[in-house]
């Protein structure tokens, strides 16, 4: 089988360094030729690697762990094996999915970008970072350790804030990203300690037994004889990881300040790739997971309530990125309900075809926001439809997607995690499992119902926006900062071919991606390519101490749990298309119960409240009481001290020469009582 | 109870005694210097008294040497005393009080 | 009581008496001559002590032109400030000098009388000591012999140190 993981992972990194050093100097092209080369290149790489690996037979020769270089190799023995740690990448099934689906998306959002940022003055930049992005991401998936993942975890929290803050001179885009940091190292922190728990228990860091032959975590996960309390502690911790990272509940906040960034970005990073490093994550340590259920019930929770919660938010946004940011936050709730429901392919599933056609939304966003010159408020636009034919199109076909309309992409994943809830809650998961169930069919009808509110309120109706005069003056010099020329109504026009084509291609993938799921539905037991492809990575004949999958389902539940989640879609685009199907007329609404969901629930005040203002306050009162006064004041008062004191002492010199006599005088006496007593 | 060394070396001590004292307490410069001759004149005492008992010359001809020597001091002091009080209505030691902390 | 006891504890007394008067008298003039007496009291001392020379020489020089340098100057100076005395700015300091004065007399007369005895054995002896030079020849004929025999250099080395202080005095005193 060939493995070209680690020219994968060189791509991208030279592309990266070639930028940063002269980028600033290269031309247009040239930029380009070195982005959209290493992107590509690493693409070709992938597809290569891939083939092969589908032409490796049995199905348990697909796994490849190459060591390129030993770290520490101390032969000192912690636990159960000797202390050595080595960077080493891991090209496995679940590896190889997450790589087709990085560089893909990746190498068509850089081919898009290339229309999209052409008039801005960073677009060195910009390919520099989206490389170090993919970079960064590549290793995270493909490492074959827990430390270097960290490190991966690390670098794209890194390039999503270095991207976040693009436009640098924006005071919110500079305020988003230091949000999604701050909020990213929470759950860095919580990886870190789940790491060293990790080397605790085991001994080791690295997956499975690599090359160089140290055993690895999950080969002992498997034969057992670590007490569940900690392995759940673990899980839980990287759960929390997770929350930071893939923007659950409590941790989503800095998803939708996110959209600060160039909508590229939010495309890549914050539809497709980034977030699902969390899905990833837990796919991933799945041998950790399964032996503690009670961390699956919490991921599946956490889930579910995150999937409701953001579908809620997402109804009443008027931003069309923040629809889409709140959006992205729910379908990762569906992709940990599933692997909560030990559907660890579904997820996986979920997760390729969320970043189709959510990628093309984003991209199909980002094609009406350059239209319009940046405009992004729903109430601005309308009746776009026959001005940017292609963008509708392929924007229909995203929503269809993503409301799970068969025979989309997005039918397919959504009801094969579905259900799976409803076939965990029948076959002894649990009866948390029958409310997720009911959850997610609610959030299914809900998110057909935005999105469609969403589809009509940019392109039914007639056109309400008013063009660049009512821009007020600083959005005017904020739009030709990041390229785009104010439009009048009548210079809207499509987007170049170069944004055209990515998004087509996305819509496509977005038709017939679902195919490669499980066809058990229709009759066909034996077609699920995706599942078994996925299969080894969660099942193995020789993981004695892990719980089997729960099986799929019955076709009863199938039917069931899919016709349901269908039909409620289908009412939730009836809704839509009831209420907006001639555009969308923004009514200011009173009723608390509205403007507590329009403002998000508060989440972001009740943070400011309750974090913010008292880690100012403490900083304040530190400075205050440790600088002012400690501090300053100590080496102040050392000083007053010396002044004091020689106050004192300049009391004897009075300048009266009898005085100074008088101490002569007693001096002299002083000895001779000295003499005298001494005898 | 012979006359011995000791008692002559008393009643120099107090005298010396008396000549210190007057220099702390008086304000007249001229009465703070004629206290210095006062101690001067103790310790010439006490070396005649020593001579005398010791059987040597030697503490005479000392005392010749610190006559002498008052002799200059005086002289050299009290044109001190004179260039710095020449002007003044009332003379006071304590009016010399400039160089203090 | 033999008359030697007698006179000490007279002239004791007297000198005493006068030394203390120095410091005490309100004028100036009456504490210089105040001082002529103690002078006086205290040649006859050295008289009572067999340093015939040195007494006259005190009564010559030390009352006879010290004194009378002194009075000049008191005269010149404090003629105006009879009345006048201006208050006191350090007043504690009497107080801490006389206990001080007490305390140094109390010191040194202790020590005098429980100090290690001086060795009153003689210096020197025989045709060399001071009482037989003094009982042949005269307590003068003593000190000159001493005197240039064997302070010779200590002699000179005075001369050219009132040449100094002459030259100092006629400086300091110049007016402008």
């Amino acid at each position: 089988m060939t493995n070209l993981t680690v020219w994968v992972l060189l791509m991208p990194l030279l592309g990266f360094i070639i930028l940063g050093l002269i980028g600033r100097a290269m031309s247009r092209r040239g930029i380009l030729a070195v982005a959209l080369g290493a992107s590509g290149l690493a693409f070709l790489f992938t597809v290569i690697s891939f083939l092969s690996m589908l032409g490796t037979t049995p199905a348990s020769a697909r796994f490849s762990d190459q060591v390129f270089y030993t770290w520490i190799n101390s032969g000192v023995t912690v636990g159960v094996a000797p202390l050595t740690i080595s960077f080493g990448l891991l090209f496995d099934p679940l590896s190889a999915i997450m790589l087709m689906v990085v560089t893909g998306v990746g190498f068509l959002i850089h081919i898009y970008s290339a229309g999209y940022m052409e008039d801005d003055p960073g677009f060195w930049r910009f390919f520099c970072y989206m490389n170090f992005f993919i970079f960064a991401m590549v290793l995270l998936v493909s490492a074959d350790n827990f430390l270097f993942l960290l490190i991966g975890w690390g670098l794209v929290g890194l390039a999503s804030f270095l991207l976040i803050g693009f436009w640098y001179t924006r005071r919110t885009a500079v305020a988003a990203a230091q949000k999604a940091l701050v909020i990213n190292v929470i759950g860095d922190f919580g990886l870190m300690i789940a790491i060293f728990l990790i080397f605790k228990h085991y001994g080791v860091l690295n997956y499975f037994t690599n090359s160089n032959g140290n055993i690895g975590v999950f080969n002992q996960v498997t034969a057992g004889g670590i007490p569940t309390i900690s392995t759940t502690i673990i899980c839980l911790l990287l759960f929390l990881a997770c929350t930071a990272k893939s923007a659950q509940l409590p941790l989503y906040m800095w998803l939708p300040d996110a959209m600060e960034g160039p909508t590229p970005v939010s495309a890549l990073i914050h539809a497709a790739t980034m977030v699902t490093a969390g899905v990833y994550l837990v796919a991933r340590a799945n041998p950790l997971f399964q032996v503690s259920p009670t961390a699956l019930i919490v991921v599946a929770i956490t889930g579910g309530i995150t999937a409701l919660f953001a579908a809620s938010i997402a109804v009443f946004q008027l931003d069309i990125k923040r629809v889409l940011a709140y959006s992205t936050i729910s379908q990762l709730g569906y992709m940990f309900m599933g692997e909560g429901a030990h559907n660890y392919s579904g997820g996986i599933f979920l997760l390729t075809e969320h970043a189709f056609f959510k990628a093309l939304l984003f991209l199909a966003a980002g094609a009406v926001i350059h239209s319009l010159g940046g405009e992004q408020d729903m109430r601005e636009m309308g009746g776009l439809r026959y001005r940017l034919k292609i963008t509708f199109w392929t924007f229909l076909i995203g929503a269809l997607a993503i409301s799970g309309i068969p025979p989309l992409a997005g039918f397919w994943s959504k009801d094969d995690i579905l259900s799976s809830l409803l076939a965990n809650a029948t076959s002894g998961g649990g009866r948390v499992f029958y409310l997720l169930w009911g959850i997610g069919i609610l959030t299914a009808g809900l998110t057909a119902f935005y999105m469609f509110r969403l589809f009509f309120g940019i392109f039914a109706g007639g056109y309400r926006g008013t063009g660049s005069a009512e821009h007020a003056q600083e959005e005017e010099e904020d739009d030709i900062k990041h390229g785009h020329q104010p439009r009048s109504d009548y210079e809207i026009n499509e987007s170049p071919a170069i944004m055209t084509v990515p998004m087509i291609i996305l819509a496509v993938l977005s038709i017939v991606g679902g195919f490669v799921g499980s066809f058990a539905l229709f009759g066909d037991l034996s077609w699920h390519p995706f599942a078994t492809f996925l299969n080894p990575v969660f099942t193995n004949p020789n993981w004695t101490n892990v719980p089997v999958q729960v099986p799929v389902d019955t076709l009863s539940i199938g039917w069931l749990s899919t016709g349901l989640s269908v039909g409620l879609s289908l009412i939730g685009i009836l809704g839509a298309w009831t209420l907006y199907r001639n555009g969308f007329f923004y009514k200011e609404n009173k009723n608390p119960f509205y403007q507590l969901v329009l403002h998000k629930y508060y989440v972001d005040e009740f943070f400011i409240l309750v974090l913010i203002r008292p880690v100012l306050w403490m900083g304040r009162t530190a400075t205050r009481l440790l600088e002012r006064d400690v501090l300053d004041g100590g080496s102040r008062s050392i000083g007053r001290v010396f002044i004091g004191a020689s106050g004192l002492l300049r009391r004897i010199q009075t300048g009266y020469v009898r005085n100074y006599a008088l101490a002569i005088l007693i001096g002299a006496l002083l000895i001779i009582v000295y003499y005298a007593v001494r005898g | 109870m012979s006359l011995n060394l000791t008692w002559y070396l008393i009643v120099s001590a107090i005298i010396f005694t008396v000549g210190v004292t007057g220099v702390l307490i008086r304000r007249n410069p001229l009465i703070i210097f004629m206290s210095i001759e006062l101690m001067l004149n103790a310790v010439n005492l006490s070396f005649i008294a020593f001579s005398h008992y010791l059987n040597s010359v030697d503490g005479q001809m000392f005392v010749f040497l610190v006559l002498t020597v008052a002799a200059a001091e005086v002289v050299v002091g009290l044109a001190i005393i004179v260039s710095i009080f020449r002007t003044r209505r009332d003379i006071d030691v304590d009016d010399m009080n400039v160089l203090r902390g | 009581m033999n008359p030697q006891i007698l006179s000490f504890f007279v002239l004791a007394v007297a000198s005493i008496a006068s030394a203390l008067g120095v410091i005490i008298f309100r004028n100036a003039v009456h504490s210089a001559l105040s001082l002529i007496l103690t002078l006086l009291f205290l040649a006859l001392f050295y008289l009572q002590l067999g340093a015939m020379f040195i007494a006259v020489v005190q009564i010559l020089i030390y009352a006879g032109a010290i004194m009378v340098l002194f009075l000049f100057v008191v005269t010149m100076l404090a003629s105006e400030s009879r009345e006048t005395e201006l208050p006191d700015r350090i007043p504690w300091q009497r107080g801490i000098a006389a206990t001080l004065g007490f305390m140094l007399v109390g010191v040194l007369s202790y020590l005098l009388f429980t100090g290690a005895s001086i060795d009153t054995g003689a210096k020197t002896s025989g045709a060399n000591s001071l009482s037989y030079v003094v009982a042949t020849q005269g307590d003068t004929q003593a000190f000159g012999l001493a005197l240039f025999h064997g302070f010779a250099f200590p002699f000179e080395v005075t001369s050219l140190l009132i040449v100094v202080a002459i030259l100092g005095a006629m400086v300091l005193g110049r007016r402008g």
